[in-house]
């Protein structure tokens, strides 16, 4: 226990200060985090439920064009804010900035998990493949869909409320870096506060053989459903703060990305190991050093190098690196096994 | 617990990571004005992204070898560090900041394409980093306030004015029935934006105004429409894509409408790529070699499209001579700023006036620029099947007489 204490307060202070010692990288920490969070919640489904979900980015893009909508409705006309070729200049006050920043990142929470609970009632009775066809579609539509929308800027894209001149030039990144990181903090904690209950066995019952989970008793639907809409309310939180930190929403490349952030989310959670904790942090930890390496030493083949990490991915760790570590070294991970078990395991293999 | 300690060394190993990482570059290193610029070399914008980064190099090696610039009595040199944005506006925001904070960067380039230098504009602006572009043409860039932000081309919006005023004019000054179809991209939408003002001076009618979907391979179901309702003038724009997918689609199709008008044909090498079918498109373009302005680098329009010819291999679409174009500025505004400081090259930048072999540049309050019309040229084939862009309008540097109505397909 005390081990863990260590763990964890190395981690916040690391977080905590990590702007300070590297303020050159502060984007790409925020970054970090957000793919981090969005690695975490995957995990709810994909690892631990059993359900290969495509369709989290919906919740995404959702919570971004949410948090910059109502951060600009609150106090001015959201149709002429986004109003293509518009000639009026709206200026957020520091004070109007923040409160509206705050209020949609609370809207763009809440509303994408009733989103979730309404479409995951519908769907969520899709199983295997049929799933993970089905919520590709959601986010592909969603984007084509908002990409009319004219109050939201349509194709034009959205433009988010530029960040107040307060403090020095740094503040806009020390402000974005901190939001994530207390957000990643947040979504941390309480997903893991949720795979200490029984929710989490029953997902895990659900995965592992969801007719007997649900001949024992176990109402699936209900808990598939909450699982997706605490997924959907920290997918939403993360596109808010994302949107704020790009600065400009386009519906299929920022906001309903889902060939880049809807597959690597997916990416980064399989890297680290699907269905634990902690594997979707490090997944997401490495898979971001690693992209970021690509493309400053292999400009132009960055794709190329990150479709051989995949491949090395799949046929060297096909159970992720935490899954990896847990095969070769099983006692670490608090698991009893006997010897002539493993010599068993070898002669078979 | 060793899993613990696994992840404390790979903690501090990320920490070791990040801090050698830091490379940092200075704006000006020695005799080099370093400048940055994200690029689509990868994505859906890669073909113009192409353009646009041979534009920048041509210009960097032209000014380079003809003495570089001089400031303060000392004599320095281009150079650019490139980054890839994958034509991604996400990327491309933090490619910028990027630039300026962990290379040091502090001028730089702009993008292609105006959803791209939408999303680094902020960035720019809030580090105060004078940005000359190339191609982001869309209004609303020029309305949000921007002191850093410098366009060498016309804003999107004027791109296929022209076409549908002459379009009015050979009607006898009554107004067209238009039939319009533009991807869902800020630059197309601009152009949009444009013909309904159009429209609506001139009592045109828009009888199809569709929405296509980016990275355009399709578009069946419009030109079924036209086909149905037979407008007077077809506008379509998607950039490079947009116009090959138009022509393929047209010619398969056999549609058959009086004016088809579009954007961005050189840069899709539409003669080029579907000879005869391309013919009589009437295409908006930001430059042509045979405009008549000069300058000392590259002499003039024609000598341009020739060294840049030698030197790539293909002609120079409008993407790249607007690309270089902006180098151009730079020096010479470093050169009237007579120093590096920020405030001051901006400053320079902003009382911008000057010929190039692009057109004259000057540049609004909202940092557009207002001193160079758009010109309309049409792909006109010789019997040989052999096409070539004239310029058609405006008639002051017109080389051929537009041909109106297009011929139907089953005269062709």
């Amino acid at each position: 226990m005390n081990k863990n204490i260590i763990l964890y307060a190395a981690i916040l202070i690391f977080g905590i200060a990590a702007p300070f010692v590297f303020p050159a990288f502060k984007v790409q920490l925020s970054i970090l985090c957000i793919l981090i969070i969005l690695a975490i919640t995957w995990n709810v489904q994909g690892g631990e439920m059993g359900y290969n979900t495509f369709g989290n980015i919906l919740f995404y893009g959702l919570g971004m064009y949410l948090c910059a909508s109502v951060q600009v409705g609150m106090f001015f006309p959201l149709a002429e804010w986004t109003e293509g070729g518009g000639e009026k200049t709206f200026v957020h006050t520091p004070a109007q900035f923040f409160q509206g920043f705050a209020v949609g990142l609370a809207v763009a929470a809440v509303v994408p998990a009733i989103v979730a609970g309404l479409i995951g009632y519908s769907i969520l009775g899709l199983r295997g493949h049929y799933f993970a066809i089905c919520t590709l579609g959601l986010g592909v539509a969603a984007g084509e869909i908002s990409g009319g929308i004219e109050i939201i800027g349509a194709g034009q894209g959205f433009t988010t409320p530029p960040f107040p001149k307060v403090g020095s030039l740094e503040a806009r990144g020390e402000f974005f870096y901190f939001c994530s990181f207390a957000v990643l903090v947040f979504t941390f904690l309480a997903v893991k506060a949720i795979y200490s209950t029984r929710f989490k066995l029953v997902l895990n019952a659900i995965r592992d053989n969801e007719d007997k989970a649900e001949a024992m008793g176990i109402q699936t639907m209900k808990y598939k459903i909450i699982g997706w809409m605490i997924s959907a309310f920290f997918c939403g939180l993360a596109g808010g703060i994302m949107g704020g930190l790009v600065g400009y929403i386009d519906s299929t490349d920022v906001a309903f990305d889902g060939r880049e952030m809807g597959v690597f989310m997916v990416l980064m959670a399989i890297l680290g190991g699907k269905g634990t904790l902690w594997g979707p942090v490090i997944g997401a930890t490495v898979f971001h050093i690693f992209k970021e390496g690509f493309w400053t030493f292999f400009l132009g083949w960055q794709y190329v190098a990150l479709g051989v990490l995949i491949v090395v991915i799949v046929i060297y760790f096909p159970e992720g690196i935490m899954g990896w570590l847990r095969e070769k070294y099983p006692e670490r991970f608090g698991e009893v096994v006997d010897e002539a078990d493993r010599k068993a395991q070898v002669e078979l293999k | 617990m060793k899993i613990k300690n696994i992840i404390i060394t790979f903690v501090s190993a990320l920490a070791i990571l990040f801090s050698t990482s830091v490379v940092s570059l200075a704006k000006v290193v020695g005799d080099k004005i370093i400048l940055g610029a994200a690029i689509s070399l990868t994505g859906k914008y890669s073909s113009n992204g192409v353009h646009t980064q041979n534009g920048y190099n041509m210009a960097v090696d032209r000014i380079n070898s003809m003495g570089g610039v001089k400031v303060g009595g000392k004599t320095y040199m281009f150079d650019i560090i490139y980054y890839d944005d994958e034509s991604n506006p996400k990327r491309a925001a933090q490619l910028a900041e990027r630039l300026i904070s962990q290379d040091g960067v502090e001028f730089m380039l702009g993008p292609y394409s105006s959803g791209l230098t939408k999303a680094i504009a902020p960035v720019t602006e809030k580090y105060g980093v004078p940005m000359v572009e190339a191609n982001g043409a869309s209004r609303s860039l020029f309305t949000k306030g921007y002191k850093y932000l410098f366009a060498v081309l016309a804003p999107a919006n004027l791109y296929l004015d022209v076409a549908i005023r002459t379009a009015v004019e050979l009607n006898g000054g009554k107004g067209v029935r238009i039939a319009q179809a533009f991807e869902q991209d800020a630059f197309s939408q601009d152009v949009r934006l444009g013909i309904l003002d159009a429209a609506k001076e001139t009592g045109s009618k828009i009888i199809i105004d569709d929405k296509l979907p980016k990275e355009l391979n399709d578009m069946a179901a419009t030109l079924a429409k036209v086909k149905a309702t037979k407008p007077d003038v077809l506008v379509v724009s998607g950039h490079t894509k947009g116009a090959l997918t138009a022509i393929r689609q047209i010619a398969e199709m056999k549609v058959d409408v009086p004016m088809l008008a579009m954007t961005h044909c050189d840069a899709a090498k539409l003669s080029k790529q579907h000879g005869a079918n391309s013919q009589y498109a009437l295409c908006a373009s930001q430059w042509h070699k045979t405009l008549t302005y000069k300058d000392d680098f590259f002499t003039d329009g024609m000598t341009y499209d020739a060294d840049f010819t030698k030197e790539f291999g293909y002609a120079p679409p409008y993407q790249a001579a607007e690309s270089s174009a902006a180098l151009l500025v730079f020096k010479d505004a470093f050169e009237r700023a007579g120093s590096f400081d920020q405030k001051k090259v901006r400053d320079a930048l902003a009382a911008t006036n000057m010929q190039t072999f692009y057109g004259n540049i000057k540049f609004a309050e909202g940092g557009q620029n207002v001193d160079k019309p758009m010109v309309l040229f049409q792909v006109m084939c010789d019997d040989a099947g052999k096409c070539e862009n004239k310029v058609v309008a405006p008639l002051k540097w017109a080389s051929a007489e537009l041909i109106h109505p297009i011929p139907k397909w089953s005269d062709r």
